[in-house]
């Protein structure tokens, strides 16, 4: 066959790429000891603005866990000068989101906004940080909704599989075992007293950033920020990286049965690195081959070729500690066995032969290429820069990335392949029904098997069903 | 504040493709996207989720572009790239690093030009299986996640293009064919029957020029398949109940209403409602239910703009552990009746407008969205200039016209209420 007449056949050559520097960030520190960092980004009237704690929910004691996830929600029930309602109020009125989010790590309080309202908006921020009240009767509500949320993320397979994966890879002791939220048993007994302790500790400048990105002056941003936190004192708590040990260093298998499942939700792996392992930029190009690009071995394999899943990757968490290295894919229940064992052949074969160089160039042109495009508006710089913050790397380390991503080698992506990942210490996560594929699965001799019966909770009793509203005039749910 | 005006130029091919361009160099970034006006709504009985599966064939390769190259391709260069199907239209975008333009371009030529010189049973086979998996994994391994295509089900009668939805059936895309893939792509993929947009840091001389030499030897189709009648009565008429079983621990109920067409003023009140029920702490749905009477895990109202015939307006309460599913439905409904007899305040309706305004200001910031909503308004209202008139039309909303819009919409005669409950016999009690 032979192309149209008149198309074109041959593929454009890329012109000349505009220079891109990661933008001038102007770096301060108040005599309290906030850190400020401002990004100038002329023309980006929509700015973006974060307060970074290093307080983060592994840093909260086993018995409490959930508290910090919980103060920082609370963070916007109730200041000293406003109530929830008249705190979201006020920022709507100014077209403000204000949000504030805990991790393992940290717990970022920001807003965007338009730039000529920065200062009002940062008066609400310095308001939900510095002065929250958390009063009890909206504490009760946030944490009867949390234990409500964790009701429904049983029945969700997604959450469900991630959730046995942590699980089963952390030792008991470690606080990756457990949702950043907290399970039901410790976010029961959370009160607003122990909101107020988990507060006293982590709001106080010295373990605090400020970040702030969009068409803005650093000078009045200083200015701001004098008048709002200069005066800021207490907090500064934070511990030594969590504990982030394996709970086995052998292959073991999870099943939660769910009968009649069309899909199987797939996770295979173990702890994986710290952010600041100096393999970082190795290891980021060796993920985006095995599973981050859409034609990364794992998509290519699963979904391409066999066509199992919507979707396979892998890849690393990185947090403070080893957060999780994982693969991962929903595949329908019939090809749940072949999509393990392609799935283990592709981690076997990144660990065995180095990838080619059309592979190495792929990956790091994409790496270098996307890193523009990551920085369009203000949110993905402060978000970048927080990291930074959060994680003790040097000033530089956006400005050299692309730089350390090309001089990775083929030789980088095998060693780094061999050392951290590892299959025969991996976990293997099944939420599906084990009835269609546990024979096949058995067969695989991949280590001793557990198999869970689904058990999703519902609320209350059987009544609630029966009563569910008015079964008159309309359809019955299939042919009952 | 005051959001910029985006600046374009709006010009035809001699083949009938449709080029709008907007210049701006902040970043070093353009996004190219590509609306195609045929979606799910032009499928045929016995063929639906075709439109969708079809998409999918648009990345197995044309006649220069292997099997997932598109990809490659672009992801090499350092761009981005999706493609989605929707009842009213199919798109396709990157957002290249500008001095990858040139190729995105091509890359989409290749396509429109030459696709069936690369198609063939084992990729169409592979791409069946793929969607069949994302069926599974959007809609039939979710709690809950049924709820779009029975919406649609009750709100529009079995003979109208939108009864269906976008994914379509199993048995459908199981009898999808080669010969249905050649003639779809004859039928509706051409050069006169798409929107092409560039944005960003771009030269519009050299982007027609680009544009005239990959797109302009594509022949156009010239004329393309009329629709069936899609007007509808603007309520459906009396009130749908169901009641689902499924894997959940929470009853849910959903509530769907016929709506008016994407594009009228009355669509327009009707979304800034959405925002005052449902958007953020202080909106009236979550304060009520989620806040005060504590008896909904979340809520939401919300509209899916359609042009033919009617839109969607729908939402949903999640009914927390303990509490009656009626009393969250009386509650959900006593919300909107009262924005249906009573404008919202002035305090109410400027705070809703001050984050319309916002929003508008970050989306429009991202040349990814500019592309997009340019292409939009382009293939659905043949006015691009829209992307400046819209936010000036949201602003000028009046609460008396909120209120009207709400009485015309919210009533027990035009809605659906759909209530999941946990598949009996599989409940049990929390500690």
């Amino acid at each position: 066959m032979s192309p149209r007449d008149g198309m074109i056949t041959q593929r454009p050559e890329p012109g000349a790429p505009r220079p891109y520097e990661f933008p001038a960030t102007l770096r301060a520190r108040l005599p309290n000891g906030l850190a400020i960092a401002v990004t100038p980004m002329p023309g980006r009237a929509l700015m973006a603005a974060s307060l970074l704690l290093r307080w983060g929910a592994s840093d909260e004691p086993a018995d409490k866990a959930g508290a910090t996830v919980l103060a920082t929600r609370g963070l916007t029930e109730g200041t000293e000068r406003y109530e929830a309602i008249a705190l979201t109020e006020a920022a709507e009125r100014l077209g403000a989101s204000v949000h504030a989010e805990a991790g393992w790590d940290a717990i970022s309080a920001g807003f965007d906004v338009p730039a000529t309202r920065m200062g009002q908006a940062m008066d609400l921020l310095a308001e939900i940080v510095r002065r929250p009240t958390f009063p009890a009767h909206e504490i009760e509500r946030i944490r009867d909704e949390r234990l409500t949320d964790l009701i429904q993320a049983k029945a969700d397979p997604r959450r469900r599989a991630d959730e046995v994966f942590a699980n089963t890879i952390y030792a008991a002791e470690c606080p990756y075992r457990r949702p950043a939220g907290g399970a039901a048993a410790t976010v029961e007994g959370i009160t607003a007293d122990d909101l107020r302790v988990v507060h006293k500790g982590f709001a106080g400048p010295q373990r605090a950033a400020l970040i702030v990105a969009g068409d803005v002056d650093p000078d009045e941003v200083v200015a701001v920020a004098t008048q709002l936190f200069g005066d800021w004192s207490g907090g500064g708590v934070g511990g030594p990286a969590p504990l982030d040990t394996p709970a086995e260093r052998t292959r073991r298998v999870r099943v939660v049965h769910r009968p009649g499942a069309v899909q199987t939700e797939i996770r295979l792996g173990h702890p994986g690195l710290p952010r600041r392992t100096p393999d970082y930029h190795a290891v980021t190009v060796m993920s985006a081959i095995l599973g981050g690009l859409f034609n990364s071995r794992l998509n290519m394999n699963l979904r391409e070729e066999k066509g199992y899943t919507y979707g396979a990757g892998a890849g690393f968490d990185m947090r403070r500690g080893r957060g999780p290295f994982s693969a991962r894919a929903a595949v329908n229940t019939e090809v749940t066995v072949p999509a393990i064992v392609e799935t283990l052949k592709e981690l076997d074969r990144i660990r065995e032969e180095p990838v080619t160089d059309a592979e190495l160039r792929a990956a790091r042109d994409y790496l270098i290429g996307v890193f523009p495009l990551r920085f369009e508006t203000p949110g993905p710089v402060v978000g970048s820069l927080a990291s930074l913050y959060l994680h003790g790397l040097p000033d530089d380390e956006l400005a050299t990335y692309r730089a350390r991503i090309e001089a990775v080698t083929a030789d980088d992506v095998l060693r780094v392949a061999r050392e951290h990942i590892r299959p025969e210490e991996a976990a293997l996560i099944l939420v599906g029904d084990h009835d269609q594929f546990g024979t096949d699965l058995e067969a695989l001799n991949l280590g001793p098997i557990t198999v869970d019966t689904d058990d999703v909770p519902a609320e209350g009793s059987g009544d609630a069903a029966v009563e569910a509203g008015p079964l008159d005039g309309g359809e019955s749910a299939d042919g009952r | 504040m005051s959001v910029p005006v985006v600046e374009f130029t709006d010009e035809r091919l001699p083949n009938g493709l449709r080029l709008i361009v907007v210049e701006d160099h902040l970043a070093p970034v353009v996004a190219v996207n590509l609306w195609y006006n045929v979606g799910s709504k032009n499928e045929v009985e016995g063929k639906t989720g075709f439109a969708h599966l079809f998409e999918h064939v648009m990345f197995q390769g044309s006649a220069n572009v292997g099997k997932a190259e598109h990809m490659a391709l672009v992801q090499a260069a350092g761009g981005t790239l999706n493609g989605s199907t929707w009842l009213d239209r199919t798109n396709y975008y990157e957002t290249m690093p500008s001095h990858q333009l040139e190729l995105a371009l091509w890359l989409e030529a290749d396509r429109m030009g030459t696709l069936l010189d690369a198609l063939s049973q084992e990729n169409l086979d592979n791409q069946r299986e793929v969607v069949k998996n994302e069926k599974r994994w959007s809609y039939d391994n979710r709690p809950y996640g049924s709820w779009n295509e029975k919406i649609l089900q009750h709100l529009f009668p079995k003979e109208h293009p939108y009864y269906h939805p976008t994914i379509g059936s199993m048995e459908d895309l199981d009898a999808a064919s080669v010969d249905d893939v050649k003639s779809f792509f004859a039928t509706w993929y051409a050069p006169d029957n798409a929107v092409l947009s560039v944005v960003g840091d771009c030269e519009r001389d050299q982007v027609r020029a680009w544009v005239d030499r990959y797109f302009g030897p594509i022949p156009a189709n010239g004329s393309f398949p009329a629709l069936p009648d899609m007007s509808l009565p603007p309520v459906i008429g009396e009130e749908r109940r169901e009641v689902v079983e499924d894997k959940v621990p929470l009853p849910r109920i959903y509530i769907g209403f016929r709506a008016p067409v994407f594009g009228s003023t009355a669509l327009d009140a009707l979304d800034i409602a959405g925002q005052l029920l449902s958007g953020g702490k202080g909106s009236r749905l979550q304060r009520r239910l989620v806040r005060e009477d504590r008896i909904a895990q979340d809520v939401a109202i919300f509209t899916l703009p359609f042009t033919g015939g009617a839109s969607v307006c729908v939402g949903w309460a999640t009914v927390r552990p303990g509490v009656d599913v009626a009393t969250v439905e009386a509650a959900y409904l006593e919300e909107l009746e009262k924005l249906a007899t009573e404008p919202p305040t002035e305090d109410e309706l400027a705070r809703a407008k001050a984050l319309t305004e916002a929003d508008e200001l970050g989306g429009l910031s991202r040349v990814e969205e500019r592309a997009d909503r340019l292409s939009m308004y382009a293939t659905l209202f043949d006015d691009p200039a829209l992307i400046n008139t819209m936010l000036p039309r949201y602003l000028s909303v009046t609460g008396e016209q909120i209120r009207d819009a709400c009485r015309a919409v919210f009533r027990a005669d035009n809605r659906v209420v759909l209530t999941y409950v946990p598949v009996a016999g599989e409940t049990e009690a929390p500690a």
